[in-house]
């Protein structure tokens, strides 16, 4: 489905990620792991196009969306729930979903919403409140939300639980678990290695935006250089 | 009656700069570029009203054209002028419009001439009588009339359609409303298209209640929409609105009350000085 090969992006000049290659297959997830400055999130935004890819190729089912302009990738199935959620906070919360939907026709829409409502219903009884009139776990469930209203096959999930009450991360994680079923790809970006760990297919951690270690979830659980590497530079 | 006439007069003038100083703000909204050059876009459709009924078109089809062909010069400022320097310090947009703004009243000296053009025959100027003893002309009624409707439409696209969300949310947060599939660009172009034909507007609507365009008309009405839309929290519509018709009713009443001291143009900057330095964020900014 995904497929990153030799990816090396920034910002203008800036390098901040050098030569990385992954891929994710529908119903995976893929964890990023690694401390501040490591390139997960400049990884995460050149694949939803909000950075730049310098050199390398990225692939979405087949097709080249290496320089594909960032309003493009929706169609192509690509959704971003971004650090620090990102909510329009002067926009109500069904307006936020209506621009989560903007590459659909006016017939899907409320079709779509619905879905989203039967999701999160907290975002249902809030759906004319202001978004920063949200908590900060109602908010992150908008963000999700959002994402999900193009119908992505790539969902990107950048810092899930930072910030959270341990009960709206649980409710994050518990979402999670309902779009792997549904044959979502993931890649999730997290400071909360043990998160990721229990429920990533497959771990990556970066340093310096070098791959230092790549292995399943079960390994990554067990081996401690992990641990060692992430932690080595918190 | 002095009060009500007054009141209607600083309503017209209120209006007028509303309509101009709206398209600064949406500009200023997108972009954060201070659109100096947006005042000489009021005078070229000032112009354009002018010579469309001048060649016997309608007032109607005047107000129509002028906005449709000023807005798509809009559209071409930003193309041209203010997309290339996106990624420049805003200073650099701002030099740059201060100079097509100059450029753009020589150009207008050169191609209409250096004394300004008036209507042949002015419409809208009989008097309507609108209760018993009070007159005003359809000129001054057409632009508040006007001046509502296109505000009311403004702010029905901006709330009710989705277009209008994607620009709100474009306006908040760029990069996330792109990564949406929001198409920016086109958002851009919208808000220049709507801002310059609002400017067109006003423009159209001078001309009818002064019959007199000149190159220059542009100049103070630009001073005045900047400090407009400071006065309206930068990036607030409602606040700019608001701001529009407290400088109109001010400047109305003070042209009276204060005339031997003060000319008009002083009184409302006066005005503007006063309020900003009490409430230097705005007018509906807290603290």
């Amino acid at each position: 489905m995904l497929k990153v090969e030799e990816l090396t992006c920034g910002y203008g000049k800036m390098v901040a990620v050098n030569n990385i290659s992954l891929a994710v297959a529908p119903g995976q997830i893929v964890g990023l792991i690694g401390a501040n400055g490591a390139g997960k999130s400049t990884t995460i935004l050149t694949l939803a196009g909000l950075a730049q890819a310098i050199d390398g190729r990225v692939e979405l089912n087949g097709q080249d969306i290496t320089h594909m302009p960032v309003h493009e990738r929706v169609d192509a199935g690509i959704a971003l729930v971004p650090e620090g959620r990102r909510v329009f906070a002067e926009l109500t919360v069904s307006e936020n979903l209506l621009v989560g939907g903007t590459r659909l026709k006016n017939w899907q829409i409320k079709q779509e919403l619905q879905r989203v409502y039967d999701m999160f219903p907290r975002l249902a009884e809030r759906r004319n409140q202001m978004a920063e009139s949200l908590s900060g776990g109602e908010q992150q469930m908008l963000a999700i939300g959002r994402a999900l209203m193009a119908g992505p096959e790539l969902l990107l999930i950048d810092e899930l639980s930072l910030g959270l009450m341990p009960l709206a991360i649980n409710e994050c994680y518990r979402v999670l678990e309902g779009l792997r079923k549904k044959q979502l790809a993931i890649i999730l970006v997290e400071q909360s290695t043990e998160r990721v760990q229990q429920v990533a297919d497959h771990v990556i951690v970066l340093e310096t935006g070098r791959i230092v270690w790549r292995g399943t979830g079960d390994e990554a659980s067990r081996d401690n250089t992990i641990v060692e590497a992430y932690l080595g530079l918190t | 009656m002095l009060f009500i006439e007054l009141s209607i007069q600083g309503l017209v003038q209120g209006a007028i700069y509303a309509l101009i100083a709206l398209g600064l703000v949406l500009v200023y909204g997108l972009l954060r570029i201070l659109h100096v050059a947006h005042a000489a876009l009021y005078t070229l459709g000032a112009y354009f009203g002018i010579i469309i009924v001048n060649a016997g078109g309608h007032i109607v089809i005047a107000i129509v054209l002028s906005m449709v062909l000023v807005g798509l010069i809009g559209i071409g400022i930003y193309r041209f002028a203010y997309k290339p320097l996106l990624d420049k310090p805003p200073l650099i947009a701002l030099i740059a419009s201060i100079g097509l703004f100059i450029a753009a009243e020589e150009v207008y000296r050169i191609i209409f001439g250096a004394y300004g053009m008036s209507f042949s025959q002015p419409p809208l100027q009989q008097q309507i009588e609108l209760f018993s003893g009070f007159h005003l002309s359809a000129s001054r009624i057409c632009v508040v009339i006007l001046s509502v409707l296109f505000i009311s439409i403004l702010g029905w696209l901006a709330a009710s359609t989705r277009t209008g969300v994607a620009w709100r949310a474009t306006v908040s947060d760029p990069d996330m409303a792109a990564s949406f599939g929001v198409d920016i660009e086109r958002v851009r172009h919208i808000n220049f298209f709507i801002g310059s034909a609002l400017a067109a507007l006003a423009g159209v609507m001078v001309a009818l209640l002064s019959n007199l365009v000149e190159p220059t008309m542009g100049a103070v009405p630009a001073y005045k929409a900047l400090a407009i839309i400071v006065l309206g929290g930068l990036g607030s519509v409602r606040g700019t609105l608001i701001a529009s018709l407290a400088l109109g009713i001010i400047e109305s009443f003070g042209t009276i009350y204060a005339g031997h001291i003060l000319d008009r143009d002083a009184i409302a900057f006066a005005f503007l000085i006063i309020v900003l330095m009490i409430r230097p964020q705005g007018l509906l900014i807290r603290r």
